[in-house]
């Protein structure tokens, strides 16, 4: 079943684009990363199905009920984390969860003392005088603490330090287990990678592809630069998958695409000083969808 | 219901200041009434020697000012400039705030309709207001009492005073829909403050010209007090007036607020 099901769904502001002709579905229980870079659409996209603005043309479904028509009964199965947190500045943290929890109607007390206990959150401070990261702690069990069988987040790691964004994604993990499905953007590859089964990539205003995160590594380029402690024949890597072969000197770099064993095959027959096998960014994988599409 | 607590809680304070207001002003103003009294007919020579257009804009009328009913009347015309900016920066602050402080990615994704929202607001601007008006209705006639004794209407005190709560809700209303309709609101204070006082001076220069059609734009000037103390009531045109005004202003902002993108910050 799926959970979201985007079709057609069109937002213009004015004149400026927001998202034109998105369409794609998220199923359930799964983990479905949406990816690009700002200004691509991801938030017009999300504020969109959580009917904060309103499309200019499409539909969309969650749980199999429109967007608009069922918006407050659909949000009660929400929990929706924003990228930049804002709440009540004089209320105590305490206090804006319970205000938060009475708009649901169950007993959420201890269920916000088990998250902020994970994410070692102060519940008696005041708003007013939490840090940045603190805050975001805020909105983590803000958006968690009903249960919610639809989590969105919108690029929900920013301000938290690796410790607790360890701790953030285990939490989303088990959530999922437990039987949530999870809406995840962002513009950092890697947290997408480590997370989600499936991801939809955007690129200004249009979903370019949506594709197992499987899929998406094995057709991505991984960028080798070695340096080799005596000059050696660059034709050494003129293999299959290997794309803009330079030499500099003592260093070498490619890019390669495919089986990665055949490389560190190549690389284990000569004597190297240093070697770096890096990720491509996302800017990168983007020109790569480019390049598929001309 | 949790919503309207939330909001009441969150008015508590800019209601309790601005009531204490109300009543300094008309203790202050209604103090100075039994010396004022005394020597009324000095006063009214003094006065008779302004010129007419400005006692008529500054709502000054000399036959009836030696009177507690006529010294009020004129008292009042302050007292529904500051119940004025009360009510507009309570209705423009009260849905725009959530935007200003960035809090309405977290209002409008709970599991509640905007019409839900701005009701629950609403009442929460009307208990504020309702609790002001009892608060300044009753500082008035324990005032009223204190300086002139059992003289006076007590019916046409309680109307002029009640015009206040008229007044207030009309400027409620206006700034509702201005805050619903203006994209985004920097500083409620400065349009609040900008289209009370634009007003007020409008009611000045109405005043004194006399002229009908120009009256229905000063809601000012909508409650007559001399009217009122003549007749017991309030004059049906402009009190049909102020209700269509409001039930049109209030549906308008609800409709334009379901229909509103909320941007992102």
């Amino acid at each position: 079943m799926n959970v979201i099901e985007i079709k057609n769904l069109t937002k213009m502001y004015g004149k400026a684009r927001g998202i034109e002709d998105v369409s794609f579905s998220v199923e359930e229980g799964e983990i479905f990363g949406f990816i690009g870079p700002n200004g691509a659409g991801k938030s017009t996209t999300i504020r969109t199905l959580l009917s904060l603005i309103y499309p200019t043309s499409g539909s969309a479904t969650i749980f199999g009920k429109d967007i608009i028509t069922a918006a407050p009964e659909i949000k009660k199965e929400i929990g929706y984390l924003p990228s930049e947190v804002f709440y009540y500045d004089n209320m105590k943290v305490m206090d804006l969860l319970k205000y938060s929890a009475s708009f649901y109607k169950k007993d959420c007390t201890k269920r916000i003392r088990e998250l902020a206990d994970i994410m070692e959150l102060d519940l008696t401070k005041k708003i007013d005088d939490l840090s940045l990261g603190n805050k975001k702690k805020v909105g983590i069990v803000q958006g968690l603490l009903h249960e919610p069988k639809l989590i969105i987040l919108d690029e929900p790691t920013s301000g938290l330090d690796p410790l607790m964004q360890q701790k953030f994604f285990d939490l989303l993990e088990k959530e999922n287990k437990k039987g949530a499905t999870i809406l995840f953007s962002s513009h950092i590859l890697s947290e997408v990678q480590r997370l989600c089964d499936r991801v939809a990539i955007i690129k200004d205003g249009r979903i370019v592809t949506v594709e197992k995160i499987s899929t998406l590594k094995e057709n991505t380029y991984k960028k080798f630069k070695i340096e080799t402690n005596s000059t050696i024949e660059k034709d050494l890597f003129k293999l299959d998958g290997v794309n803009q072969l330079e030499q500099d000197g003592s260093t070498i770099s490619f890019l390669f695409r495919g089986n990665i064993n055949a490389i560190m095959r190549k690389i284990a027959e000569i004597e190297i000083a240093n070697l770096w096998i890096e990720e491509p960014n996302l800017e990168e994988i983007f020109m790569h969808y480019y390049e598929k599409e001309e | 219901m949790n919503m309207f607590l939330h909001e009441l809680k969150a008015y508590r304070k800019s209601t309790l200041i601005w009531t204490v207001s109300l009543v300094a002003m008309v203790v202050l103003f209604l103090s100075m009434f039994p010396s004022f009294s005394k020597d009324a007919e000095e006063f009214k020579t003094l006065l008779e020697g302004f010129p007419a257009e400005l006692r008529k804009a500054i709502g000054l009328s000399v036959d009836s000012i030696a009177t507690l009913l006529g010294f009020f009347s004129y008292s009042f015309l302050y007292l529904k400039l500051a119940g004025a900016i009360q009510a507009m920066n309570l209705g423009t602050s009260i849905l725009s705030k959530e935007s200003r402080e960035k809090t309405a990615d977290f209002l409008l994704t709970k599991p509640v309709t905007r019409t839900q929202i701005v009701t629950s607001k609403l009442m929460a601007a009307l208990v504020s207001l309702i609790f002001t008006n009892l608060v300044f209705i009753a500082a008035t006639f324990v005032m009223a009492s204190l300086v002139a004794g059992d003289e006076f209407n007590k019916e046409a005190l309680f109307l002029i005073a009640l015009s206040l709560f008229m007044i207030q809700l009309m400027f409620l209303a206006l700034g509702i829909l201005v805050s619903v309709i203006f994209p985004r609101i920097k500083s409620v204070i400065s349009v609040s403050l900008g289209t009370v006082f634009g007003f007020f001076m409008l009611g000045m220069i109405s005043s004194t010209t006399d002229d009908k059609a120009l009256r229905y734009l000063t809601p000012f000037n909508y409650f007559d007090s001399a009217h009122i103390t003549e007749n017991l009531s309030y004059e049906n045109s402009f009190l049909l007036t102020v209700v269509l005004f409001i039930i049109a202003a209030i549906l308008a902002s609800y409709y334009f607020y379901t229909k509103k993108d909320v941007h992102s910050v």
